[in-house]
């Protein structure tokens, strides 16, 4: 297509966009343990100003609908998906529901929503839930995750994340923590959570819920790539640890795909979630770029910088995949490169 | 087909702003009907102003200081010497603006287009009115001016005498090197539409609204051509490489079967395509569909339409006002205008505000939409947004026909 009717205005990889989701319908997932106030936190958003025209989609393992019924009122829309976990069987669900809210907003017959709210049954892995809008083409095209917040009970969240890895997960690949019910909680249990949460996953920023309510920019911020507080690495339970490679030269794009084309290869399915905001030699913008186990997003060149910083960054969370051999890999891939030029 | 409780206007129309910020919105002190005129000036003094031609009378053009495009101002608004004719299009060029009339019938003056020194925009001066009055003319309904030497516009002539009334306006082109004293230099009808032409008058489309010019697009990029609209006729590519002798290059229509009233081409150059809208003039979308066409211009003597710009469903607007495409952001050549062979933005009356991304033509997307509630005071209980021009900051002007104003918008995309 571009080889046909190319335009000067385009960069390699399409139109450049203001921001990561360009015209795409903002996503936000709501993961968090069962009984960890995700449908409060929901409702309260769905009753600011930046709440409205929310359509929310409810997963809940078990077949009456609490929270569905509980939300159902305050959004544009509500979807349930009974009888369940989104991460498993009805992932099929998430993708038809997705698709009619789009139908049905095209032919006018559900009000123009500017957002959707998913809200996770307890037990997901948030995994697939990412890939579900890689794998999706049609989804991908309408649908971007600009957030995925975990919310964790202030009361009995440290005890959650010992005993259930899918709590552990849903706090590592979360780009937002929020802490609930901590007026519940004293202030040194609070404090050892806060730790935890850190250690878990310490690029995403934790925030309080007062009295089940978040800041509504909170709940609706794109996450970045480049969190502040990231630490060099960071090893979890399960064999999970996270960890971001930056570096100051423009990154040449046929060797870094090449690197990562073989990543994916060979260990797709240990790449929990990698997302990176690049410089690549020859663009005028960052590229962004993310990747959910085998598949990636494809890479999107923003307008502008965010900031003075013209680093890239590309933040890996791993499994059983030490920063060390990736490095390596994109070393000895980027010498082979240069070689072959 | 929805029923009424279905449909979003008679549900109270409920506004739609996706991808679009609205930053201000001025009602223009009442006279907020607005025509399709919409050129940005870089004043002397440094200000920024909008200058926007009236969809009918009492005024003639306003002027808006847009420096800050959050706080817009009003800084001169100026009224027509009778009812009986409008001055819908206007273009400026550095301190000169051309300014078009057209009458409501036939011999009425003045129709032609003026020239105002605009270097004070409080107090816009008059150089010049071009004369283009006749007993079958009314005069001009668009001009083209962006070289600061020749307007190109859609206008009748005392020595033009049509074969139909409706086909009374034609292309000219007329040399304003002197602004004092304009010269036309040369003109192309088409062929049929004149009396002594050596063919048949064309055929009367069922919705008959002439075979005549419409927009008169000439861009530097490619000086030699004229871009022309000509309403029932489809559009025509011109070589005015001799400015006295116009030559067809090539036409397309897609009427019939589609209802006529072709209304801009836009060339994008660097792809190879084009841009071609038609109008909607029917209340209640009697004339649908009315559409963005995407045109495959690699070969400007066949040219393939390969897409159009994808409509929501139109038995949602078909109830008040007017809905379909109208004008489209123009690519004017100046340093004022924002250009984009990859974003179209388009008018839809009562279907508001569009921006598709044409990135793949074969398959626009719909990426921004700004339907702002109906203004107080709208004839039509909706908002009829008519025309739309992106200064080089990418900030987004639209105006509505009837009432509204003006409405300034960032892109969110």
């Amino acid at each position: 297509m571009l080889d046909l009717f190319p335009s000067r205005e385009a960069g390699p990889f399409g139109r450049r966009l203001k921001r990561e989701r360009g015209a795409r319908i903002p996503v936000t997932v709501v993961t968090g343990f069962l009984g960890a106030g995700k449908t409060t936190l929901i409702r309260r958003f769905l009753a600011s100003a930046e709440g409205q025209g929310t359509a929310v989609i409810v997963n809940e393992f078990g077949a009456v609908g609490i929270d569905d019924a509980l939300i159902r009122g305050a959004a544009e829309q509500t979807i349930l998906l009974g009888n369940g976990c989104l991460c498993c069987i009805t992932r099929t669900d998430l993708q038809l529901a997705l698709r009619a809210l789009v139908i049905d907003r095209e032919r006018g017959v559900v009000p123009n929503f500017a957002r959707v709210v998913i809200e996770t049954s307890g037990l997901a892995d948030p995994g697939p839930i990412l890939q579900t809008f890689s794998t999706d083409r049609a989804l991908g095209g309408e649908f971007h995750i600009d957030v995925m917040l975990t919310v964790i009970d202030a009361v009995n969240g440290e005890a959650t994340l010992k005993s259930a890895a899918e709590a552990r997960k849903q706090v590592i690949l979360a780009d937002s923590l929020i802490v609930s019910k901590s007026d519940l909680a004293a202030a040194a249990a609070l404090d050892s959570l806060r730790r935890r949460l850190q250690q878990l996953n310490p690029r995403g920023g934790i925030d309080i819920a007062v009295g089940g309510a978040l800041e509504p920019a909170r709940f609706i911020a794109p996450a970045t790539a480049e969190r502040s507080g990231f630490v060099a690495e960071a090893e979890h339970s399960d064999g999970i640890s996270s960890f971001v490679l930056e570096r100051q030269q423009p990154v040449v794009w046929p060797a870094f795909s090449r690197a990562m084309e073989t990543l994916i290869a060979l260990r797709g399915g240990d790449l929990l979630r990698v997302k990176g905001i690049l410089n690549v030699a020859g663009c005028r913008g960052p590229v962004v770029v993310q990747y959910v186990q085998h598949l990636a997003h494809p890479p999107v060149e923003l307008q502008s910088w965010p900031d003075q910083n013209r680093d890239s960054r590309l933040v890996f969370v791993t499994r059983n995949l030490r920063e060390a051999e990736i490095r390596d890999l994109f070393a000895a891939v980027e010498a082979l490169a240069k070689d072959s030029a | 087909m929805l029923t009424k409780d279905e449909s979003p206007l008679t549900k109270g129309y409920q506004p739609v702003v996706w991808n679009f910020k609205l930053l201000a919105h001025d009602m223009l002190g009442g006279f907020g009907g607005m025509g399709e005129g919409m050129s940005v000036q870089m004043a002397p003094d440094g200000r920024r102003i909008i200058w926007l031609a009236h969809e009918s009378a009492p005024k003639n053009f306003t002027a808006v200081d847009v420096s800050d495009p959050r706080k817009p101002k009003v800084v001169c608004q100026t009224d027509l010497p009778h009812a009986n004719m409008r001055s819908n299009s206007l273009e400026t060029t550095g301190n000169l603006m051309a300014v078009a009339y057209q009458t409501s019938k036939k011999d009425l003056k003045p129709a032609g287009f003026e020239l105002f020194d605009i270097s004070k925009p409080e107090n816009p001066k008059s150089i010049s009115f071009f004369d283009c009055s006749g007993p079958h003319s009314r005069g001009v309904h668009q001009l083209w001016f962006c070289d600061g030497e020749f307007v190109h516009c859609a206008s009748g002539s005392r020595d033009f005498v049509p074969t139909n009334p409706n086909d009374d306006q034609f292309y000219r082109c007329v040399d304003v090197r002197n602004p004092s004293k304009p010269v036309e230099i040369g003109r192309w009808w088409m062929p049929g539409t004149r009396q002594g032409d050596n063919v048949m008058p064309p055929p009367r489309h069922p919705i008959d609204k002439g075979y005549r010019a419409h927009n008169t697009n000439v861009y530097p990029q490619h000086g030699d051509r004229c871009y022309l609209a000509y309403i029932d006729g489809g559009m025509f590519v011109l070589d005015i490489s001799d400015k006295a002798n116009p030559k067809k290059i090539s036409q397309w229509t897609n009427s019939p079967p589609y209802t006529g009233f072709m209304h801009t081409v836009v060339p994008l150059f660097d792809r190879g395509l084009m841009l071609v809208t038609d109008e909607s003039t029917e209340n209640n979308a009697k004339d649908w569909p009315k559409l963005i066409w995407i045109l495959d211009a690699r070969d400007e003597t066949n040219l393939v339409p390969i897409a159009t710009c994808p409509m929501p469903d139109h038995r949602v607007y078909a109830q008040a006002g007017r809905f379909g495409a109208h004008n489209i952001h123009e690519n004017v050549p100046l340093p004022t205008a924002w250009q984009s062979d990859q974003i179209v933005l388009g008018t839809f009356f009562n279907g508001g505000l569009r921006a598709y991304d044409i990135s793949n033509p074969y398959q626009p997307k719909e990426v921004g939409i700004f339907m702002p509630p109906a203004p107080a005071g709208a004839p039509t209980g909706t908002i009829q947004i008519n025309d739309v021009f992106v200064d080089e900051r990418a900030i987004v002007y639209a105006v509505d026909r009837h009432v509204g104003g003006l409405y300034i918008l960032e892109m969110d995309f």
